[in-house]
């Protein structure tokens, strides 16, 4: 209720037939159908979710059935992107590797952001020692090169979904923490703010509020793109051997596994390789949408 | 016996080891407008920001109905904030941007009436009337509001806490002349009807003579003189 | 022939379904050598004619009208003329001076950077430019350049400012709310700066404010806009003095030492104007004509009055 007391005054407004011509502040909706190539990455997106989240219904053969017989096979009619070296179908198992790697990419990306923003905002909010704190351990986080990390954490935890997720979340919330607290900083200067606090609101209510909302946008747009980061990192440890457990479809385990026949069948490579570069495209096209459409007095990149 | 709205005793500011200001006494009374002038960067801002709690000053003390607010304890000090209020010079940072104007009108009133939805409606279309809002500048983000309208609803969501002293720092340093004047008028009826005092904070001499009672004047940190004025406004 | 004469001209902005009106059906002349002011609060479209001569308006601006600068139509202008145009014959002094200059670049490669950008020799230009500097009233010049823009005080900002805008010898300098948010020295001094290009330079200038005591120190003739239109044009003491039309004559008994008399109510809505005079609900001395028929621009005593009562007052 508390949120929405604008819609209440506007409807208020309007069963007293006060007439109001509102042309300003075009909303979010109408910003995102104004960007062509959002909306197509949006569709795509879609479109790519709905395909992970029905694999199992539409994936046509069991992504682990071996069929020694069929191996290293070209695509054709029966098996439309080929067989791997097992004779697995390599469709199923793309559309099962979807859903492996969205849904990790997701939780990383969703638990680095909580975690990052919360922390930013304690460090950036309270400031003096809470902040040097926060800081310090922000810094020493990301002293570190990421893959490598991510791929010493694994070696300590060893191989699984979980695991991975967990590994791949402490190499990225510091980047977010980071990013939020130097817009916590120049924030909770402005007036706005100011006047919250002089009007007697307590901390949670300003962070809430004013703070978030206002500081939020950016690591939206961070958090976004590194959907796609999160992806290629998955990938690559799988390529390396290390992220998941072998009999998990993945894009970069598939990948790992097809170098070797890159010669006598080329396809083993090339669509999980497709897969990925695909994604990642999608999620920075999103992400650099984001930017725009989150921007309130956005005026459409004209200058006056 | 009663105190004054507000009194100032020998505030001191130091960063590090340059010295803002010092020795700054004065008081003002219910219903009083006072001036501060100075030049920009003589310190006026940061002792209005002193008064509302934003800064603390390194010396001296700041009663409020006699109460010193530097010596209270946090809770009590939330307690009093609501009375006294401040408004800052830059319109287009005093709103949050990401609500509209209505909501950021009545956030005070949320915070401490616990007002149901149709009460604080009602005392928010009261705030508007009085402050000479339309409904129109209501359902805007602050963006697409003119500065005058902004100082406006600043004023309106100031005034639902019905306070009893306002730090108005250069409120409208960055209005037109014409709008300037609508405002200063605002602020002289809000008084006439509730008798808040201001502390008005300006580098614009002309514009303290035509609207405080008394005029103190800051120079090289400290206040060299205060002045009284013999307001003939015309009404 | 006028230097600039501005016939018929409209801006509008589409909002929607709707348009708002910035500028509506203006048209004055600015003749060679003189200083012309646009005076009017935020809002009234001063600036947007500003911009709307240089063509610097976002694209989605429906502009009608015409603006003939030296004999030119510069809305049928091709990109490449009109760039020739910009900077060199005319020059837009920013309305910033804090935010136009770059913070990390000194001051004499940002000076020298406008003659990089033209393929003028550079020390040629130097050289004119810092002439103009010390014309200017910047000791010291030499030395200046070396500084970076925040080493500057505001005023000396904007000086800079100034001498970059005339690095050209424009033919007309457009000065666009050159006091907007300086503080009374600086204020002063932005007087005495415009007085010293006027009398150095010599050349015209359109200026853009609503700071009356500047335009009254600086301008020869002066139109004050309302709502998109103007409402008043005559020799700016005449304006100033003994103002005809009620809302120059509310503008001015609103400045702090005039009284501080507020005029009453808010400017008209831009997408849906009043059928009437624009500044009747607002108006002290408005009749039954004032609220049915729109007033025409009219001759008044040398100058030109939009007001169905001028002749009463």
């Amino acid at each position: 209720m508390v949120d929405t007391m604008d819609n209440a005054f506007a409807k208020k407004l309007k069963k007293e037939d006060v007439l109001i011509t509102e042309v300003y502040g075009s909303e979010f909706s109408k910003r995102l159908f104004q960007r062509k190539d959002m909306l197509f990455a949006l569709v795509a997106l879609l479109l790519f979710t709905g395909l992970a989240l029905f694999a199992p219904f539409i994936s046509p053969y069991d992504p682990n059935a071996n069929e020694l017989r069929n191996k290293n096979l070209s695509p054709s009619e029966d098996h439309l992107l080929g067989t791997d070296y097992l004779g697995r179908d390599l469709l199923s198992r793309i559309l099962i590797g979807a859903r492996t790697s969205l849904s990790i990419a997701f939780g990383v990306v969703l638990i680095s952001l909580i975690t990052g923003t919360a922390l930013g905002c304690a460090a950036g909010y309270y400031g003096g020692i809470v902040d040097e704190g926060i800081s310090r351990v922000i810094d020493v986080f990301l002293s570190f090169p990421g893959v490598i990390f991510a791929l010493a954490i694994m070696g300590v935890l060893g191989r699984g979904v979980f695991n991975l997720m967990l590994a791949l979340s402490i190499v990225q919330w510091a980047k977010y923490a980071r990013v939020m607290r130097g817009q916590v900083l120049s924030i909770k200067k402005q007036e706005f703010v100011l006047s919250a606090v002089t009007s007697g609101a307590d901390d949670f209510y300003i962070i809430r509020r004013h703070i978030v909302p206002n500081a939020i946008a950016p690591l939206i747009v961070l958090a976004t793109i590194d959907i796609g980061h999160v992806i290629l990192s998955i990938a690559t440890l799988s390529f390396l051997g290390i992220g998941l457990p072998a009999d998990v479809p993945e894009w970069g385990a598939m990948l790992s596994a097809g170098k070797e026949f890159m010669r006598t069948a080329p396809y083993q490579t090339i669509f999980p390789g497709l897969a990925i570069t695909f994604v990642v495209v999608i999620f920075s096209i999103l992400g650099d949408g984001m930017r725009d459409i989150l921007d309130p007095n956005h005026e459409g990149g004209e200058i006056y | 016996m009663s105190f004054p709205v507000l009194t100032v005793n020998e505030l001191a500011m130091k960063f590090g080891t340059s010295e803002v200001f010092k020795n700054i006494s004065f008081s003002v009374a219910r219903g009083e407008t006072l001036g501060l002038f100075g030049k920009s960067g003589s310190g006026k801002t940061t002792i209005g920001r002193c008064i509302v709690g934003l800064e603390k000053p390194t010396g001296g003390k700041i009663l409020v109905h006699g109460e010193d607010i530097l010596s209270m304890g946090k809770k009590e000090f939330r307690k009093l904030r609501p009375k006294i209020q401040m408004i800052f010079q830059h319109p287009e940072t005093s709103l949050d941007p990401r609500m509209k104007a209505f909501e950021n009108l009545i956030e005070p009133l949320k915070i401490h009436s616990g007002l149901k939805q149709d009460s604080l409606l009602k005392r928010g279309e009261e705030l508007a009337e009085l402050t000479g809002l339309r409904p129109e500048h209501l359902v805007r983000y602050p963006g697409h509001l003119s500065g005058g309208e902004i100082q406006r609803i600043v004023l309106a969501r100031i005034m639902a806490l019905s306070p009893d002293f306002i730090v108005a720092d250069e409120p409208t340093s960055m209005l037109d002349v014409s709008v300037q004047a609508q405002i200063l008028r605002l602020m002289q009826k809000l008084q006439r009807e509730t008798g808040v005092s201001y502390l008005l904070i300006s580098h614009n001499l002309e514009v303290l003579r035509k609207v405080c009672h008394r005029i103190a004047y800051l120079e090289n940190g400290t206040i060299t003189s205060i002045e009284n004025i013999n307001r003939g406004i015309k009404t | 022939m006028s230097l600039l004469e501005i016939r018929g001209l409209s801006v509008e902005f589409p909002a929607g379904e709707n348009a708002v009106k910035a500028v509506s059906n203006v048209s004055f002349e600015v003749e060679e050598g003189e200083t012309f002011g646009l005076i009017g609060e935020s809002g009234s479209g001063k600036s947007v004619i500003g911009l709307a001569l240089l063509r610097l308006l976002p694209e989605s601006a429906v502009i009608s009208g015409e603006v003939i600068f030296q004999g030119q139509n510069l809305f049928s202008l091709k990109p490449s003329e009109l760039r020739n145009i910009r900077g060199k014959k005319i020059s837009l002094m920013p309305q910033n001076p804090a935010g136009a200059l770059n913070p990390v670049l000194k001051n004499g490669l940002q000076i020298e950077e406008v003659f990089e950008e033209r393929r003028v020799d550079k020390k040629e230009g130097m050289k004119r430019s810092l002439k103009l500097m010390k014309k200017l009233f910047l000791t010291d010049p030499e030395k200046l350049c070396t500084l970076y823009p925040h080493q500057l005080s505001g005023g000396m900002r904007q000086r800079l400012i100034a001498c970059m805008s005339l690095s050209f010898e424009p033919e007309l300098l457009i000065a666009d709310e050159p006091t907007k948010g300086l503080d009374p020295e600086a204020k002063a001094g932005a007087v005495d700066l415009f007085t010293k290009i006027k009398k150095e330079y010599g050349k015209t200038m359109l200026l853009i404010t609503h700071d009356l005591d500047l335009a009254l120190e600086v301008c020869d003739r002066i139109a004050v806009m309302y709502a998109g239109e103007i409402v008043e044009l005559n020799e700016a003491s005449k304006v100033l003095n003994t103002p005809v039309h009620p809302y120059t004559k509310g503008l001015i008994s609103a400045q702090p030492r005039n009284g501080l008399v507020p005029l009453r109510g808010q400017s008209p809505s831009r997408i849906k104007l009043p059928e009437g005079c624009f500044f009747n609900e607002r108006c002290r001395c408005s009749g039954i004509e004032c609220s049915k028929k729109h007033p025409e621009i009219k001759k008044h005593k040398g100058g030109w009055v939009r007001c169905h009562f001028q002749s009463l007052q």
